[in-house]
């Protein structure tokens, strides 16, 4: 079935919303629709599944890393040429307590920054659905329906207070 | 507290351990017998290529001495007397400088005894000579051994050149150090080594009294006496134990190796 | 009381007419919303109205950059550091002042967003993103400081722990490992989270520019959209970064104290110095964030809307608060070098109270202890921009002379009487005019080029702040979104 998307820009939060809802009644799935704000709008707003985000995970694993980077650099290189300096020990615990800290949190900064850009396929540069009044504040829901139908949900979606209604194209942002 | 034994050798700041704080060479400096005269510093200077600064900086703090004669007046006038201190790097055995380094640019030699000095590693943070506790440690603030300003102009086959009379008496066995890196006493490292081989050709230790550094030779009081500290019966060892013996700043444990000997 | 009436308009005094008028909750910029478009027209404006007068401060700036900055570094470079006036006892001197000084005024970004931002102070909103351009653009300049110090600058990737064949790597028991691992991580830290919330106002920008602008726009904002998986990704990774900084910001600071703190030194070797110099960073910070804010609201177009009175006052009552514990510390620090007596810490606070620098110590006490509280109690000089941004600037100079006491002038009383000598600043005047210059530079450019008030912010907080009618009065409450 050859499906079209559709492209439904709201004023405010609470026709898109219903209008949401209605999709769902009309037999449009979460996956499906997509939804795009100039600022953020809890998904329990718009009755819309919780995202998924890898984001806090990938911040574990770089502290992890991070961990282990400063725990080499510490106990690790100093074994590598031995220089005795001021009667200290060669791997001394209280200085590495503080790059132990520096490198875990430094991996796990990079690391979450990096999951920004892995989980929203960042940078992106390809032509995308999108409408520039997104950005002033107007909420642009993405929805697919199958090919015959866009009529009826035009019509539908119309009623409960979209500004507009219209096949949605890519372009180029 | 009775139950309770401190080992006294084990005494000293991060474990360090008593018998090893004597160090290997060692130095004695009788304030009684110096003079001040300055032929320390000047065969110091010849010795170790130490540069010349000029006249500006050297009135501005930046001389290039590895020992100076610190002149304190007591008393007023004209009931005034000086006293002379000479001042070098004490070869501490914990050296406040060490640690410090960001890129292990002044190491302590194990073998020797010794805080030594990598220059072509140095990059001239300059941490070092602030955690001096006894101010000793001199830098190149600029390349003052081909420094224009400092030479002298001869006429060269009809060109005016700049020329340098003390690039002649460079001790070869010493680097020339370059500006922007630390430099101190070595304890004339390069007579150490100098001695160690010739010892080890001979295939035997080297001797208490075989060599001196600089400033000890130069001495006209024998005021300096450089040797071997770990040898019971050497001069500088006899003369550290005795009662006028005293270590600069001994309080802040960094374990010095030059004995003051005080006025009697 | 300020406080009351001004959640409660007209219910202390309902016959002053004045006073209704001057509580009325418009004066908010959360109760003042605006359509988001006219917002970002605004600052879109902002970026691109300038007059000649912008230019001619940029060429002036440009000129110094090239001459103090460049010139004078390449040429301290090729002569070596004999051209700067440190010297023996004073191994450090002003290149290490300007590097503290810049990491505290760096500090006030990060205390703002994520502070601020953890703790949900929706005055924030609008100078988040100035703050943390200080932050970023400051780091740089402690970082430049921090070359310029060096010996052998040509060297300097010596002190990073890359793998070699020698198999030689840095220290890790000194302090200036711990610094440059410390304000590596600041600064990169620092910078993506400055990043990470302007993502959004790039791709609004990009939306709405033409020409070489939308390019620039377009490639930085990596092909934003506002799907739900994008905010939540962004917001995600914008809270852990505004709890994982603030550990590093103090680390960082902390760190540049033990630098001094781990010598074995009279007036140095002291516990204390590490929430000191923290406090000390924020101080001063906090008076450079002043002394911006009122740069942007007077210079560029549209910022009265955004940076309003309530700003600098709630600005004004942060500095306030960061007085008191800067004092405490203050005291803190030399009470006990005070009472301990030792030998050459006594001569060093003569040394301070009666030398030739004392000039600076008691200006110290006048601007950083004893003039900010007695002028920042009332509610009419925090409120009036130029003068938080004067009593800023004034921090500032204090806080200056507080890190040159501690570094150049402390460092002049060793153990060793006979080497005591005063420094003089020679090239380090011309470097730091340049480091300076180079600050205001990147600033203004950086005003041109990305938007410096977060709209998206702005307008999240506008949504949920409302005003409810509470019988007869109109009563502010904020709502959760998140």
């Amino acid at each position: 079935m050859a499906d079209t998307t559709l492209l439904a820009v709201f004023e405010d939060i609470d026709p898109a919303a219903e209008a949401i809802e209605k999709l769902h009644e009309m037999g449009v799935t979460d996956d499906n629709i997509n939804v795009i704000s100039g600022v953020p709008i809890a998904h329990r707003m718009l009755g819309r599944p919780h995202p998924h985000t890898n984001v806090s995970r990938l911040s574990l694993g770089g502290a992890i890393v991070g961990f282990a980077f400063g725990a080499f650099l510490n106990y690790g290189t100093p074994y590598l040429y031995n220089v005795p300096v001021g009667g200290q020990y060669i791997t001394p615990i209280p200085p590495g307590m503080i790059l132990l800290f520096e490198m875990t949190m430094l991996f796990a900064l990079l690391a979450t920054f990096l999951g920004v850009f892995l989980d929203s396929y960042f940078p992106n540069y390809r032509p995308m659905e999108y409408v520039g009044e997104v950005s002033d504040g107007k909420i642009a829901v993405f929805f697919k329906v199958p090919e015959g139908d866009q009529k009826k949900f035009t019509d539908a979606i119309g009623k409960l207070g979209a500004e507009s209604v219209k096949q949605a194209e890519a372009q180029q942002l | 507290m009775s139950g309770m034994t401190v080992d006294l050798n084990r005494v000293g700041a991060k474990g360090a351990l008593a018998e090893e704080a004597e160090g290997k060479w060692g130095m004695t400096i009788d304030m009684d017998v110096c003079t001040g005269c300055q032929a320390c510093v000047a065969a110091c200077a010849m010795e170790n290529n130490l540069s010349f600064v000029g006249e500006e900086d050297a009135g501005y703090g930046r001389t290039q001495h590895w020992i100076r004669i610190e002149r304190f007046w007591d008393g007023e006038f004209p009931n005034v007397k000086t006293n002379f201190q000479p001042m070098l790097c004490q070869q501490c055995g914990h050296a406040p400088c060490e640690p410090v380094c960001p890129v292990f640019a002044t190491p302590h030699s194990n073998a020797e005894q010794l805080n030594l000095q990598v220059y072509n590693r140095c990059v001239g943070t300059r941490y070092c000579a602030n955690n001096c506790p006894y101010q000793v440690r001199s830098f190149n603030w600029r390349d003052y051994h081909i420094e224009p300003n400092l030479g002298n102009e001869r006429d060269v086959d009809g060109a005016v050149k700049i020329v340098f009379p003390l690039h002649n008496q460079f001790n070869p066995d010493v680097t020339v150090r370059r500006r922007g890196i630390m430099e101190k006493c070595t304890f004339c490292i390069q007579r150490i080594h100098k001695a160690q081989d010739k010892a080890k050709a001979e295939g035997r230790e080297v001797e208490d009294g075989e060599f001196t550094t600089a400033c000890a030779q130069a001495c006209p009081a024998n005021a300096i006496v450089f040797g071997r500290i770990d040898h019971e019966e050497s001069l500088v060892s006899q003369l550290a134990h005795q009662d006028r013996g005293v270590k600069h700043l001994e309080e802040l444990n960094t374990l010095p190796r030059i004995t003051y000997l005080k006025e009697g | 009381m300020a406080v009351t009436s001004k959640y409660f308009p007209g219910a202390e005094k309902p016959h002053e007419a004045h006073h209704e008028e001057e509580d009325d909750p418009r004066q908010y910029l959360m109760y003042d919303p605006k359509p988001r478009g006219e917002m970002n027209a605004m600052v879109m404006e902002s970026m691109h109205a300038t007059s000649w007068k912008f230019w001619l401060v940029l060429g002036i700036l440009v000129f110094l950059v090239v001459t103090c900055f460049f010139y004078a570094w390449g040429y301290m470079i090729a002569e070596g550091l004999g051209v700067a006036g440190v010297m023996r006892p004073s191994y450090w001197g002003i290149f290490l002042v300007n590097t503290v000084f810049w990491i505290g005024i760096s500090h006030a970004g990060t205390f703002i967003s994520a502070i601020l931002r953890v703790f949900k102070a929706e005055f924030r909103r609008p100078f988040t993103r100035a703050a943390e351009l200080m932050t970023t653009f400051g780091l740089i300049q402690a970082g430049a400081s921090i070359f310029m110090h060096l010996g052998r600058v040509w060297l300097a990737y010596w002190l990073f722990p890359l793998p070699n064949a020698r198999q030689l790597w840095p220290n890790f028991h000194s302090p200036l490992m711990w610094d440059l691992l410390a304000i590596t991580t600041y600064v990169l830290g620092s910078t993506m989270y400055l990043f990470l919330p302007l993502i959004p106002d790039l791709a609004m920008a990009r939306d709405r520019s033409t020409g070489w602008r939308k390019i620039f726009y377009r490639v930085l904002a990596l092909g934003f959209r506002g799907t739900e998986g994008e905010w939540r990704h962004l917001q995600t990774a914008m809270n852990f970064f505004a709890f994982a900084i603030i550990p590093v910001m103090f680390s960082v600071h902390t760190i540049v104290s033990w630098d001094f703190a781990m010598a074995m030194r009279p007036g140095w070797s002291s516990t204390v110095f590490g929430p000191y110099f923290v406090l000390g960073a924020l101080h001063s910070g906090m008076g450079a964030v002043a002394v911006v804010l009122f740069i942007m609201r007077t210079t560029m177009k549209h910022m009265d809307y955004f940076i309003r009175k309530e700003h600098f006052d709630a600005l004004g009552k942060l500095m306030l608060i960061v007085t008191f514990a800067y004092s405490y510390f203050f005291f803190n620090d030399y009470i006990v070098q005070w009472y301990g007596g030792d030998k050459w810490t006594d001569t060093l606070l003569h040394w301070l109270e009666e030398g030739p620098m004392a000039w600076m110590f008691y200006q110290l006490l006048l601007f950083n202890i004893i003039l900010p509280p007695l002028l920042l109690w009332n509610k009419k000089i925090r409120e009036t921009p130029w003068l938080l941004a004067l009593i800023g600037l004034m921090i500032n100079v204090g806080m200056y002379w507080e890190r040159y006491l501690i570094i150049p002038v402390m460092l002049t009383i060793n153990r060793m009487p006979f080497t005591w000598k005063l420094y003089e600043p020679r090239i380090e005047i011309f470097l730091t005019i340049g480091t300076f210059s180079m600050f205001l530079l990147f600033y203004m450019i950086a005003s041109r080029l990305i938007p410096l008030v977060p709209v998206w912010e702005v307008q999240e907080g506008q949504m949920t702040h409302t005003l409810r009618k509470v019988g007869k009065a109109h009563v502010p409450t904020v709502s959760e979104f998140e």
